[in-house]
């Protein structure tokens, strides 16, 4: 244990399983008062248990920390609130607010039913407004903060099947970048991270989704992936040393670290009036060239759709 | 002879603005075109027939095909209506425009729930309601363009647009995956983030301008290069990612503003530190500073006179 947090106030949601659990047991190692959040549902946002939060401030307790449990989910606005409110309540402050929190409901979008889309974007993206909202007003007023939110490449690189969870996260990017613009100058920070590890949600994923590569058969033993492998990037960008990185979005997994790009203006063409359609047919080909269409159209694509596919 | 005779579009909040321009051209071109917009006003109020109206008017007098509608995207049943409008008034839907959108600007700190909602509901939860009943009709005839509207205020960052920013990129992150999971039906989805001087932007206060581009030091925008972006500008691109010359691009972000057109940056890697095995904080604390984050700017740092922050060198 070190002191690299003493006496921060950390609120980690999601935090009775996964990535989050790695992140408050770092954390609290660390020297910070953990609020354990997790409403122990499901990896489809079912359900309710208390054991999961609990377990995790007991294993905090127990390796000499303080912790202490929140069950709230982050859907709600009173939710988010009262995860806020159980920091200041207990510790008088709140200095760091990882929002970890997720579910998943995949479904191509030609199949996805409303219920899905809400429920998907209700955990990550309304979540992330929930809990940001509460902890902001006393991050500004304190002048001091950390905002660390939690993105993926499925958003921000696309990933068929997560309509919901891909627009979220791209969303939490989106927001990331603006809270950060909003809070920068009252000493607060706000980046978020693009996790990939081995945990129950990725479990869910079907094995068999149309576009997904076959393993083969002789290919390498997956890279080791923990859940714990995120922590670490998590705890410096809560640190006083990480007190000038501000709106960036990471991509971490492993022993790996990436800080990305922005979608900004990459290659431009330029014309003072206006661009005709003939014009852009020979200019845009240039533009494109060496990227890829991600999921160009079949091989035979003539034909109406096939019975089957048509109801299922 | 225009380049979508025979096609049918739905445009959403085509009653002004780019929507119109876009509605214009498509028909220009020989589309049928759902004009879409519920007429309400910047922030989301009102109703009014009007504006969508007259846009068909507009089509009709110079020769085109279009009908008005007037529902909202911000619900399910409103999605749908247009699509099945379309259908009903046209036989089939071969492109869908994605424009409608609404401002309530207000730093993340004093934002409302209300305001949160009604921003997200009618861009984010308007494009899902519109693409999704589109899609099943797309997939079953193996073709259509889906052009959806995302911003620079999410994928850069604008201050004051938590709600705007997040449902913005959002927008992004949907289009890049319903490219995938419609590609191969002969569907593509592509975003363009406009930049354009409009009635929304015009909501946007003195102050907010001011601090907005005290911010802005890390890059220049392609708008900056064009003289008067116009909404007439974003239609151009916005209508030729739906002819057959654009069959093969697919879940990309394009920034157009006057004259200029941009492909965006794919979020990939800028710098990456590796190595085997778990990194230790006291690891990162040594290597992020001078590698990792080398030459990578905070876009609004804390002020000289915010007298404590922890960890910021003392001025020498």
């Amino acid at each position: 244990m070190t002191d690299l947090l003493k006496d921060k106030i950390a609120v980690i949601t999601g935090a009775g399983r996964g990535i989050g659990r790695g992140i408050a047991l770092l954390m609290a190692s660390e020297g910070a008062k953990v609020v354990v959040n997790d409403p122990g549902v499901g990896p489809d946002g079912t359900g309710h248990d208390d054991g999961p939060a609990a377990q995790v401030v007991e294993e905090v307790k127990a390796a000499g920390g303080t912790a202490t449990a929140n069950f709230d989910t982050v859907a709600t606005e009173e939710g988010g609130e009262n995860i806020i409110k159980t920091a200041l309540d207990t510790y008088g402050r709140i200095d760091i607010l990882v929002n970890n929190a997720g579910i998943l409901r995949d479904r191509m979008i030609f199949n996805m039913s409303e219920q899905e889309w809400d429920e998907v974007i209700a955990v990550h993206l309304d979540g992330h407004f929930n809990t940001i909202k509460p902890a902001s007003q006393v991050m500004r007023q304190q002048r001091y903060g950390r905002i660390i939110n939690f993105s993926s490449e499925s958003g921000l690189w696309g990933n068929a099947g997560q309509a919901n969870y891909g627009a979220a996260k791209s969303g939490i990017a989106g927001i990331t970048r603006v809270v950060a613009r909003d809070l920068g100058r009252y000493g607060v920070t706000c980046n978020a991270i693009a996790p990939r590890a081995w945990t129950r949600l990725v479990a869910t994923i079907p094995d068999n989704r149309p576009g997904r590569p076959e393993p083969k058969e002789d290919a390498p033993p997956r890279p080791k992936m923990d859940p714990e492998d995120i922590a670490p990037m998590t705890a410096y960008l809560a640190s006083d040393n990480a007190w000038n990185i501000n709106g960036q979005i990471f991509h971490v997994y492993g022993g790996i670290v990436s800080v990305l790009n922005h979608p900004l203006p990459w290659r431009t063409i330029y014309k003072p009036g206006m661009w005709t359609l003939d014009e852009l047919s020979a200019q845009i080909p240039t533009m494109l060239e060496g990227t890829d269409n991600p999921m160009p159209p079949a091989e035979r694509i003539e034909g109406p759709a096939t019975a089957a596919e048509v109801t299922g | 002879m225009g380049r979508l005779e025979g096609r049918s579009a739905v445009v959403t909040g085509a009653g002004r603005g780019i929507g119109r321009a876009v509605a214009l051209l498509l028909a220009e071109e020989g589309a049928s075109v759902v004009v879409n917009d519920p007429g309400v006003s910047v922030d989301g109020t009102g109703h009014d027939d009007g504006p969508a109206a007259q846009v068909v008017e507009e089509i009709k007098a110079a020769g085109g095909n279009a009908v008005a509608n007037t529902d909202t995207v911000a619900t399910s049943a409103g999605g749908e209506a247009m699509v099945t409008q379309c259908v009903d008034a046209f036989g089939k839907i071969d492109i869908l425009i994605n424009v409608a959108g609404i401002l309530r600007d207000r730093m993340i700190f004093n934002m409302s729930h209300e305001e949160w909602r009604a921003v997200t509901d009618v861009h984010l939860k308007g494009h899902f309601n519109t693409i999704k009943p589109a899609s099943i009709l797309m997939r079953q005839q193996r073709s259509g363009r889906i052009v959806n509207f995302s911003s620079i205020s999410g994928l850069r960052g604008i201050s004051g647009q938590t709600n705007y920013g997040a449902a913005k990129a959002a927008i992004a992150g949907l289009t890049r995956v319903v490219g995938r999971d419609l590609g191969r039906y002969g569907v593509t989805c592509n975003a363009i983030a406009p930049g354009a001087a409009t009635r929304m932007t015009a909501t946007v206060p003195d102050a907010a301008r001011q601090l907005r581009a005290a911010t802005q030091t890390q890059q220049q925008t392609a708008m900056s290069r064009s003289v008067t972006p116009t909404p007439a500008h974003v239609a151009p691109m916005t209508v030729w990612l739906c002819t057959d010359d654009a069959w093969n691009v697919n879940g990309k972000i394009f920034h157009v503003a006057g004259g200029s057109i941009s492909l965006a940056h794919e979020e990939d890697p800028i710098h990456t530190i590796e190595k085997t095995g778990q990194w230790t904080v006291q690891e990162l604390i040594e290597l992020v500073p001078n590698q990792l984050m080398h030459g990578i700017i905070n876009p609004a740092p804390p002020p000289a006179d915010l007298d404590e922050v922890p960890g910021r060198p003392a001025p020498v």
